[in-house]
């Protein structure tokens, strides 16, 4: 199972997203069905000089927490993940879930309060990862499971991951140092903007971002990548948006989610399919409610929506809101348990504007912006 | 499917080896292909209110890194793994190999370092164990790996660790309090010895036991389990002995070796195949020419040798001699990097004398009190 796509993956990921080098720690975190690309991305580590470690849960204990486990157990976390996360130089994080629905008929009060009690381990994370003490990336494995999410063969969903990485370039790393380049300018501009109003089919969202960094990335924090985010003021949200693809949360399907915002805060929500678990997500913690990202999804590479967070939010042509937690860096200040990227499509009939003035048209930034 | 079998030994491992109590942390560690028995000890730990979490290594890792790091790579502990030594309060490692001879081709010096490194760990995991801070258990979980390694299929394999765990029968737990109750009697007694002479094919050995205390390896430590072992006094082993079975150090097999002593200490030394090997090991300390151990084998369910140190060394009706480090609450003294089980069968032809007395014939102690109990529980 020699795939050359998976050592230079294993490149990308080692030399350019997170820059390895000699005496770093580096954590490997994932899921047993990675040992592929583990195996290629040990190796790498140890030709840097780095010390790898590795972090593999077995398939099926978080399931069994949350369904066998009572509150203390579900609000226990180990003293092996937070030596980790404090500890750990590099962190390369490879989702390669056997199934994407273990976790669907768990009791949604459980999933959460498993998540808030991850809470601190994230805060640690943010706080290293923006002090520059921790540099982590987080990628996929493409696995049966992910490709039956995404309506896939593996062998077309494999594909479809690598081109996503452009790993079917014969120079992935100047690549993706080119679209870095071209993103940066764009953050730059965007971020002498103080609102941005985006309209479509159901929508019409003005949020405010004066004084607000725009974060272009570039394949070292996600990969594959291609985005530019920043943390709209918390105070400055108004309008209606309605998402047009379905979002996922811990194994559950919502559809047709449609939120209305004032003053920064959802005021309505409804949904077409799952509406009770968003409201009780919205209803998470003070932050819950609160938009912590607005991004433009820059992928041109990454065209269909395939039920993973990871890549549809950066599909060339969208737009994503998060509800819950911001990313420090961008400016942003929500807290909260909960980040949940919800995308709406914009290539078919909408218009985004910045101060007033036409920006983006139909999935695209207008020639000659910046 | 679930096995039964599995769920049980899960139950065994987590109520009676560890004894986990609400709130204690405990750590699996396993292969992928371990999981099974992975969850059924991690969901057996969810029941007893404790904080369980699995460790998973990848095959192939291992490889890498002795073929391919530097020294200070393969000798690398990173400061995680010492913090969290500190924190666990039990620990269960799953032996499960895909494959039990990756490790073949490995550069034997280089395996040495990154195990000397990784001593440092185990000795501060030791300390704690051996002070009651912390408890741990050894186990296994079938493979075809270790299944070739047995020349059995994978399902007469499955039979015959589970059986050898006891686990193949509702209950495990009963059998084996009966098995430490009677395993404990036994230990008793033979600590009222002051000399044991092993008389068999090839082999007349006397060893002096005086003063020592033997311990009843009863399931807690490893599972299956099964022994009385002791530390012989370092100085007072005179005699020839002959092992029957291969004797394994770090996957490198020795055949038929051949041992005398004076004083304590191999004098001379010779075997079939891997006599180099042999001689190497023998002249890695002082410690390493002085037996650290002396043990009776006592699980009957466990009737064969299948190249795997935590059964063979059970077998009912053999004994195992270590070369190297003796253990300190037996009161044996001897120190050594090196500590060789090296197992003799007894069950065809074999005597043991107990300060002139006949005590163990033909694989079997004679009948005395304590025998009943160990017979009927081990023996089952």
């Amino acid at each position: 199972m020699a795939d050359d796509r998976l050592e230079r993956l294993a490149g990308v990921l080692v030399d350019y997203s997170t820059g390895v080098k000699e005496g770093d720690l580096v954590c490997i975190d994932t899921d047993p069905a990675a040992a592929p690309l583990v195996e290629a991305i040990w190796r790498r580590v140890l030709a840097a000089g780095a010390h790898p470690h590795l972090r593999v849960d077995l398939d099926g204990t978080q399931e069994l927490l949350l369904r066998e486990g009572n509150d203390a157990q579900i609000d226990w976390i180990t003293p092996l993940r937070r030596a980790e996360v404090e500890r750990a130089d590099v962190r390369i994080a490879i989702e390669a879930e056997a199934n994407t629905r273990a976790n669907t008929t768990v009791d949604p009060e459980r999933l959460a309060r498993a998540e808030r009690a991850r809470e601190p381990l994230r805060r640690i994370h943010f706080r290293r990862a923006s002090a520059g003490e921790l540099r982590a990336v987080i990628t996929v494995f493409p696995t049966n499971g992910t490709a039956q999410e995404a309506n896939m063969s593996l062998a077309e969903y494999e594909d479809f991951v690598f081109r996503a990485g452009l790993l079917d370039h014969a120079d992935p790393v100047a690549d993706w140092t080119a679209l870095g380049a071209t993103y940066t300018e764009l953050g730059t501009w965007l971020g002498e903007r103080q609102t941005i109003r985006v309209v479509t089919d159901g929508t019409d969202l003005t949020l405010g971002v004066a004084g607000r960094t725009w974060i272009p990335c570039d394949g070292r924090e996600n990969f594959p990548d291609g985005e530019v985010f920043t943390g709209p003021v918390e105070s400055q949200v108004d309008g209606v948006v309605r998402f047009t693809y379905p979002a996922t949360y811990s194994g559950r399907r919502l559809s047709g989610i449609e939120l209305e915002f004032r003053e920064g805060q959802v005021v309505r929500a409804s949904a077409d399919e799952g509406e009770e678990l968003l409201l009780r997500m919205l209803e998470l913690d003070d932050g819950a409610r609160h938009v912590g990202e607005l991004a433009f999804g820059l992928n041109e590479a990454i065209t269909e929506f395939t039920g993973h967070t990871l890549f549809d939010e950066k599909i060339g042509g969208t737009m994503h809101l998060a509800l819950g937690a911001s990313y420090p860096e961008s400016g942003g200040t929500v807290q909260s348990a909960l980040h949940w990227d919800l995308v709406c499509d914009l290539r078919a009939g909408s218009e985004v504007y910045a101060d007033g003035e036409l920006v983006y048209r139909d999935g695209r930034f207008v020639e000659g912006l910046f | 499917m679930t096995d039964p079998r599995v769920e049980r030994l899960g139950g065994l491992i987590v109520d009676y080896s560890l004894a986990l109590e609400e709130g204690q942390i405990v750590r699996i560690d396993t292969l992928e292909v371990g999981s099974p028995l992975a969850l059924a000890c991690y969901r057996a730990a969810l029941r007893a209110g404790a904080h369980p979490y699995t460790n998973v290594s990848l095959p192939g890792l291992g490889e890498e890194l002795l073929h391919n790091g530097s020294e200070d790579q393969v000798t690398y502990i990173s400061p995680i793994q010492w913090e969290e030594i500190e924190q666990l309060d039990a620990l269960v490692t799953i032996w499960s190999e895909v494959n039990t001879r990756s490790l073949s081709r490995v550069d034997p010096e280089r395996h040495a370092q990154h195990i000397a490194a990784n001593r440092k760990l185990s000795n501060r995991r030791w300390e704690r164990i051996s002070k009651g801070e912390m408890s741990w258990c050894g186990t296994l979980f079938p493979t075809n790996g270790h299944a070739q390694e047995a020349e059995m299929s994978l399902a007469e394999y499955e039979d015959f660790v589970f059986a050898a765990c006891h686990v193949h029968e509702e209950d495990a737990a009963s059998h084996w309090r009966a098995v430490s109750a009677g395993l404990g009697a036994r230990a008793a007694e033979l600590g009222s010895f002051r000399e044991l002479r092993i008389v068999g094919p090839d082999t007349d050995l006397r060893l002096g036991v005086d003063g020592r205390s033997w311990l009843a390896a009863d399931g807690r430590y490893n599972m299956p389990d099964g022994e009385v072992f002791t530390s012989p006094i370092e100085t007072e082993t005179e005699g020839e002995i002959r092992y029957t079975f291969p004797a394994v150090y770090h996957g490198r097999e020795v055949e038929d070796i051949r041992l005398r002593f004076e004083a304590g200490r191999v004098v001379q030394a010779e075997a079939a195949r891997g006599n180099d090997y042999l001689r190497s090991l023998l002249d890695m300390d002082p410690g390493a020419r002085v037996l650290g151990e002396v043990a009776f084998g006592l699980n009957y369910e466990i009737d064969r040798f299948t190249r795997n140190i935590l059964f063979d060394e059970k077998i009912g009706g053999t004994m195992h001699l270590a070369l190297g480090s003796g253990f300190q609450q037996t009161g044996g003294r001897n120190t050594s990097g090196l500590h060789w089980d090296m197992i003799c069968d007894l069950r065809e032809e074999g005597e043991v004398y107990a300060d002139g007395e006949l005590i163990w014939k033909n694989g079997h102690f004679l009948a005395e009190p304590a025998l009943e109990v160990v017979e009927s529980a081990v023996g089952g």
